[in-house]
């Protein structure tokens, strides 16, 4: 194999990092351009109420605003959403949660336009609310969405897995465990709040700056709710500062207002959020309980799972039905088992909304049997690290849903790993030997995890890319699928270069711009490198067979005679000729330098009524040590080391891919210990980021990670996802650890420090 | 138009270079620089000076803009991000480090990331790593988990004292 000259390469640095270490990166907040108006939205002060009176009229009136909209702008009352559409643009005769978007107002200020809004007449009459969601589906409870989904009330999605019948098995097992898991709604905390910008075009079109994820659906979504032709909407998204899933729903309904304000006033709209609105008004992961039913054999050995999830998604659909979907192809974790049941509901009630969330409903499964796992150990007076080994997932098992394991599968590597590196046994008889009196108690806690790769029974899972030999020599490069942060643009790059045998100076590749771009689907599951880079290796693999032809035709030999020297081609007997000579006469003999190339999974089959077939079509695996002091007077619990192993396959993008590494593993100790995103009745807690705690650099140690470099086939260059599974095993890990300092074992997060303390 | 409303003249050193603005006395540093004078490197990002995205540097010490109003800046030196660069104007050894380092992702915190770094490689040029996060503890980053910022931080220190800093040291591989 020719020696690679980027993939894998520690030395390749993140394509926009320039712009953005230097201040010069425009996101949507930073565009200011002429004559643009500032837009402010109306928020919901009630979290479930009848709109018996709105009034925007007076804001008309408010000296700077130019308009004002509200659900009667928008064709069908602006309705959207995907898997369920039960979401408007603004709200529709009821307000659902505090936040629910109502009115839009665009003025020549901010201030202006905030005049404006509270100009604006708004009666709302309150009705019951839910808040617990245990309770959303009692006989006299009020419907939430527009109408019931699924027939049912106010169940909003409910999803199967029959795995064999673990019933006589649970029934007849040595040791059988059961516990009930309650997982928290989590705040995504992007450091950039949402953004949008709308500029009317001279054909009665609109092109939309949005800082969201997704810009395909964002066009869609504007465009039907505005009644414009597909055509008539652009989408470009500038750089975003951050997503990890939460940036759809709320964009898209900030990119349909702006784009209608920008339509009624034939002036550019800017609208963006405070970090309190974005706080209120966007959705979280939801919350969700986990009760495990677990059996295993006298020795240990896993028999059988039964899982139910109840899985709050708020007040709309929005993301929830996939995610509670992956929760509950996972709900069992990376296990050996003959049989498993998994039976998931997803419920309305008034608190916020959920949707998308790195890890996509497996970060809540995972913590829930992680910990449970943890406990079956201890019953089983088993250490949890060989416990673990003994049960893991090993190439030609079967996963908790049936599917057969064929390619490699890192798992048991990953725990090795981190056992090996954290000295394991070591410390855990070092903190077994603390007197129990200890002021400070240390503790080392394992979990690890399995993950289903990419889009798998949720939908199509293809990208499309597109690529051109410029007129300068330049590459451009499109795909349909975007960065927000987790750079994939670096990675699209430097698959780009080493394909094609070039410097990667060449490449560049262009802003996610709808009009330029072809349609690839949702930017999520951690699924670009893999999707959209293998979209980006078959475009470029077919400019790469034309520029082939033509030095093979100007060095006079067959192009398998052809051996490159940096970016030069030499053939068997002439002088090099360099990538410009090449290009040049590609051009000559009549060669089209641009291609465009698509690149699909292999096409998996869920039943979604029997809760049985292939969920995905290849699986992610990892594994993750913490050791966590604890200070029994205070109650506090510091992590004081992690170790974590991913089984990544092969790394495309080193540098990158520990990023991911590190920051999805701040944002599971923050899971773990301080983020809970709380409702009472309803009313959201903490609307700013000092009452809402993410982890700050003291608060996250210091991590020594790796990647366990298994194959994967279908990977370009046989690389595998990463971004979200890292996350996952963090959570659960320190849960273990504070279990091992004190002999407290909790089972809800975030971790209390009022039940530490003493 | 307020009643109240006060114009006042502030004159100050901004990115090394003297500037006099007419402003409202109660305008804020993150708004002049964003607003009116179209340095959109300090960023917005929570509105209560908690998360250090605004950050600039006042007279070589790490100042959250957010929460300074333009009249506390009279005579005094500012420097934003804009005015980080090495003397032909490229990337500094510390933006440089920061890309080599792979402590880049989304940026939206790295502008005020990069300032916090400086104002503590000033003051204290060789710092520890434990040094180095209680000198960025004001400064949220939800990509990175922070590890490479400390990372280049940390390389910056050891290069400008003319030690080594490879980054190939900080990528654990298995073969």
């Amino acid at each position: 194999m020719q020696t690679r000259r980027y993939i894998g390469k520690v030395e390749v640095q993140n394509v926009d990092g320039s712009d953005k270490v230097s201040g010069r990166a425009h996101y949507v907040a930073d565009i200011h351009l002429p004559g643009m108006l500032h837009a402010r939205m109306l928020p919901s002060p009630h979290p479930h109420a009848r709109i018996a009176r709105l009034d925007v009229t007076p804001a008309l009136a408010v000296p700077g605003v130019h308009a004002a909209i509200t659900q009667a702008d928008f064709v069908n009352h602006g309705r959207f959403g995907w898997p369920v559409n039960d979401i408007f643009i603004l709200a529709h005769e009821k307000v659902r949660y505090i936040g629910d978007p109502i009115a839009v107002v665009a003025a020549e200020t901010p201030e202006a336009a905030q005049a404006g809004v509270e100009a604006i007449i708004l009666e709302l009459e309150p009705l019951p609310i839910i808040s617990d969601p245990a309770r959303a589906r009692d006989p006299d409870a009020p419907l939430i969405p527009p109408e019931p989904p699924r027939g049912e009330g106010n169940l909003c999605e409910r999803h199967i897995l029959r795995h064999g019948d673990p019933a006589p098995l649970l029934e007849t097992c040595a040791v059988l465990f059961e516990e009930t898991y309650h997982l928290p709604h989590q705040e995504h905390a992007y450091l950039e709040p949402e953004a949008a910008l709308a500029v009317p075009e001279p054909d009665g079109g609109v092109t939309i700056y949005s800082s969201n994820q997704s810009p395909f659906i964002a066009r869609e979504i504007a465009a039907s709710t505005l009644g414009l032709p597909l055509e008539q909407v652009r989408v470009i998204q500038p750089p975003v500062g951050g997503a990890f899933g939460g940036k759809d729903e709320t964009l898209y309904q900030c990119s349909a207002q702006v784009a209608k304000l920008a339509l009624l006033t034939g002036r550019p709209v800017r609208i963006v959020f405070t970090r309190t609105e974005s706080m209120r008004t966007s959705y979280k992961r939801q919350a969700a309980a986990f009760r495990l039913r677990l059996g295993a054999d006298a020795e240990g050995n896993l028999q059988a799972a039964q899982v139910h999830i109840l899985a709050d998604n708020g007040a709309y659909g929005a993301g929830t039905p996939l995610a509670m979907w992956r929760a509950t192809m996972h709900a069992a974790g990376g296990y050996r088992y003959q049989a498993v049941h998994v039976d998931t509901d997803a419920v309305y009630t008034n608190n916020g909304y959920a949707g998308a969330f790195r890890g996509f409903g497996n970060t809540q499964a995972t913590a829930a049997i992680e910990i449970a796992i943890d406990e079956l150990a201890h019953r089983l007076d088993r250490d949890p690290l060989a416990y673990r080994l003994q049960n893991c997932l090993r190439q030609g098992d079967r996963t908790m849903t049936g599917d057969l394991l064929e390619d490699e599968v890192g798992l048991a590597a990953c725990l090795e790993w981190v056992r090996a590196r954290s000295e394991w046994d070591r410390r855990r008889a070092e903190y077994a030997a603390q007197p129990a009196d200890a002021p400070t108690r240390k503790g080392l806690g394992v979990a690890c995890y399995f993950h289903g790769s990419g889009l798998g029974g949720e939908g199509l899972d293809f990208a499309v890319s597109t690529l051109t030999i410029e007129e300068d020599n330049t590459i451009t490069l499109t795909s349909g699928l975007t960065d927000f942060g987790q750079g994939s643009r670096t990675v699209f790059s430097i698959i780009a270069a080493e394909v094609l045998g070039v410097a990667l100076e060449r490449v560049r590749v262009l802003r996610p711009d709808t009009h330029t771009a072809i349609d690839s689907g949702p930017t999520v599951a951690s699924r670009a490198s893999i999707v959209g880079g293998n979209a980006v290796r078959v475009t470029a693999q077919k400019i790469a067979q034309l520029l082939d032809f033509a030095a093979a035709d100007l060095l006079g030999c067959d192009p398998s005679q052809l051996v490159r020297d940096g970016e030069a081609y030499i053939g068997p007997t002439e002088e090099p000729h360099t990538f410009e000579e090449v290009v040049t006469h590609a051009r000559r003999l009549g060669l089209q330098l641009s291609a465009r190339g698509r690149w699909q999974a292999i096409p998996i089959e869920w039943d979604f009524e029997k809760g049985q077939g292939k969920p995905y079509f290849a699986y992610i695996f990892g594994a993750q040590v913490a050791e966590v002091e604890v200070n029994r007077s205070t109650g506090k619990t510091k992590v004081t080391r992690i170790w974590a192993a991913h089984d990544a396959g092969t790394i495309l993008y080193p540098l990158g891919a520990l990023g991911q590494i590190y920051g999805g593993i701040a944002q599971g100790l923050g899971y773990g210990l301080t983020e809970s995103f709380r409702f009472v009745d309803s009313v959201p807690q903490a609307l700013d980021l000092a009452h809402y705690r993410i982890p700050r650099a003291q608060d996250v140690p210091e991590i020594e990670a790796t990647y366990i470099r298994t194959h994967l086939r279908q990977g370009p260059f046989g690389a595998k996802n990463l971004a979200e599974p890292v996350m996952m095993a963090t959570a659960p890990a320190i849960v273990n650890a504070v279990f091992n300092a004190t002999g407290v074992r909790f089972r809800t997060l975030p971790v209390d420090p009022a039940r530490l303390k003493g | 138009m307020e009643v109240n409303e006060t114009t006042m003249k502030i004159e100050f050193i901004l990115n090394d270079a003297p500037i006099s603005v007419d402003v409202d006395s109660e305008l804020l540093l993150v708004d002049l620089l964003r607003d009116e004078l179209g340095l959109i490197g300090a960023k917005r990002g929570c509105d209560t000076g908690v998360c250090g995205a605004c950050s600039v540097l006042v007279d070589d010490k790490l100042t959250r803009s957010c929460r300074t109003p333009v009249a506390k800046i009279a005579g005094r030196t500012v420097t934003t991000i804009e005015g980080i660069h090495s003397p032909d104007g490229e990337l500094s050894d510390l933006q440089a480090a920061f890309l080599e380092f792979g402590a880049v992702q989304c940026g939206f915190c790295i502008p005020g990331m990069v300032l916090a770094a400086e104002a503590l490689l000033r003051q204290n040029p060789t710092p520890t790593r434990v040094e180095i996060r209680r000198a960025i503890q004001g400064n949220l980053c939800r990509c990175t988990g922070y590890q490479q910022i400390v990372d280049a931080i940390e390389a910056t220190a050891r290069r400008r004292a003319g030690l080594p800093a490879d980054v190939a040291e900080k990528v654990t591989l298995l073969e």
